[in-house]
């Protein structure tokens, strides 16, 4: 199942994980190596003792009956909240914006101006950081 | 794919990881498939190596450490030197038959390596969030929506047929926004990629799955493309980036084919 997007140690939208199944699960193997790579068959003459191939459904994504009842399942799951109706952001973006054009008693304005820039602010650190330091693979940690 | 029943000389045979420069060494603590790990070794023929280890043939072959040694050698390869990947589970009679492989697709094989120079697959592989998806379908078709009014809260039995057709509806949603996902993914990262290939979707909530081939030199940016498209898709699409790998999807079976 789907969880939460934030993962990874900076708070990043993106998950990492390296090569040889490096953090990876085993499903990232299989899918990644099963079924790919250079095929050598008997018209090549080679000796060929075997290919073994694992018949692997996990990737045959058939839409059935079962998956649409699946998804209707998942709409009694969703919250009754109507999509468009205002989150925090936009409130308080309408409060500094209000504040600032009534030119309203000063202190307050810029009270609310400085409410508005700290939540920027913290919708800014979630954006792509690249100031900050991503953990990279070392080529010679090679196992 | 033939299955030849081979004379077994003893009881072992090579298992073929992938072909490689013939400079390439292996390190003396790479670990094969088998159990006990088989020993890594390279058979060399012209400009040409083969990774092989030793396998036992009666012994059964594609456990999950057998898979993750496979890919653990094979991308560990990639990041010092091209690597041509052979099809896991690729056993042949001994050193004679790996060098009779290499002589007769040497100059194949070399030409592919060439291309694989400095050159690593990432697989950018997004998944939706089921919620945010449908929720994001409901808002943009009324139908869907009035249908889901209908359903919601109520007993399956007595809704089935409008489960179902709302589930297709959604189902259909995903599709369609998939295929715009995989559009958006390779039109934002061709600037930092050598080539790409699509891959099949791996569940029916993916929202996009791609391999990309990318230049060394390029891999900063590449990655960076990817965290900034991870961004703008954060809470819709949990993204993941695997690599850097061994080019696997961008060796093709026809490549053997004559």
């Amino acid at each position: 199942m789907t969880i939460a997007t934030t993962s990874g140690a900076q708070g990043g939208a993106l998950e990492r994980s390296g090569g040889g199944g490096n953090g990876g699960t085993l499903a990232d193997v299989v899918e990644t190596v099963l079924d790919k790579g250079v095929v050598i068959d008997a018209q090549v003459s080679v000796a060929v003792v075997g290919i073994q191939l694992l018949e692997i459904n996990a990737r045959v994504v058939i839409a059935s009956v079962e998956t649409y009842l699946r998804f209707a399942e998942a709409v009694d799951r969703l919250s009754i909240t109507p999509k468009n109706q205002k989150g925090l952001p936009d409130l308080v973006g309408d409060t500094a914006g209000a504040a600032t054009k009534g030119k309203a008693i000063s202190g307050l304005g810029k009270a609310a101006q400085e409410i508005s820039g700290a939540v920027a602010d913290s919708l800014g650190d979630r954006g792509p950081d690249r100031e900050r330091e991503r953990p990279r693979r070392r080529r010679d940690e090679e196992r | 794919m033939t299955t030849q029943e081979a004379e077994p000389s003893g009881a072992t045979g090579l298992f073929i990881y992938g072909i490689v420069p013939s400079d390439v060494e292996p390190t003396p603590d790479a670990e094969g498939v088998g159990d006990p790990a088989g020993e890594v070794t390279a058979v060399r023929h012209g400009d040409l190596a083969a990774l092989v280890s030793e396998v036992g043939l009666e012994e059964p072959m594609g456990r999950p450490a057998d898979l993750t040694a496979y890919q653990t050698l094979l991308d560990g390869t990639a990041a010092v030197a091209p690597v041509l990947p052979v099809r896991f589970g690729t056993v042949v009679t001994g050193q004679d038959a790996v060098a009779e492989l290499l002589e007769a697709h040497h100059d194949r094989f070399a030409a592919a390596l060439d291309e694989f120079e400095d050159r690593l697959q990432y697989t950018v592989h997004g998944r939706f969030d089921e919620e945010e998806m449908i929720s994001d379908f409901l808002t943009e078709n009324s139908a869907a929506a009035a249908l889901a009014e209908q359903v919601r809260g109520r007993q399956e039995a007595e809704t089935r047929e409008k489960r179902i057709r709302l589930g297709e509806m959604i189902s259909q949603g995903v599709e369609l926004r998939r295929e715009a996902e995989n559009r958006a993914l390779i039109e934002a990262l061709t600037p930092y990629a050598v080539a790409h290939a699509p891959r099949p979707p791996s569940s029916e909530l993916d929202a996009m799955n791609v391999a990309f081939l990318v230049a060394t030199d390029d891999e900063e940016d590449f990655v960076r493309a990817v965290e900034d498209f991870a961004e703008q898709r954060r809470g819709l699409v949990r993204m993941r980036l695997l690599g850097p790998l061994a080019p696997y999807d961008f060796v093709s079976a026809h490549q053997l084919v004559a």
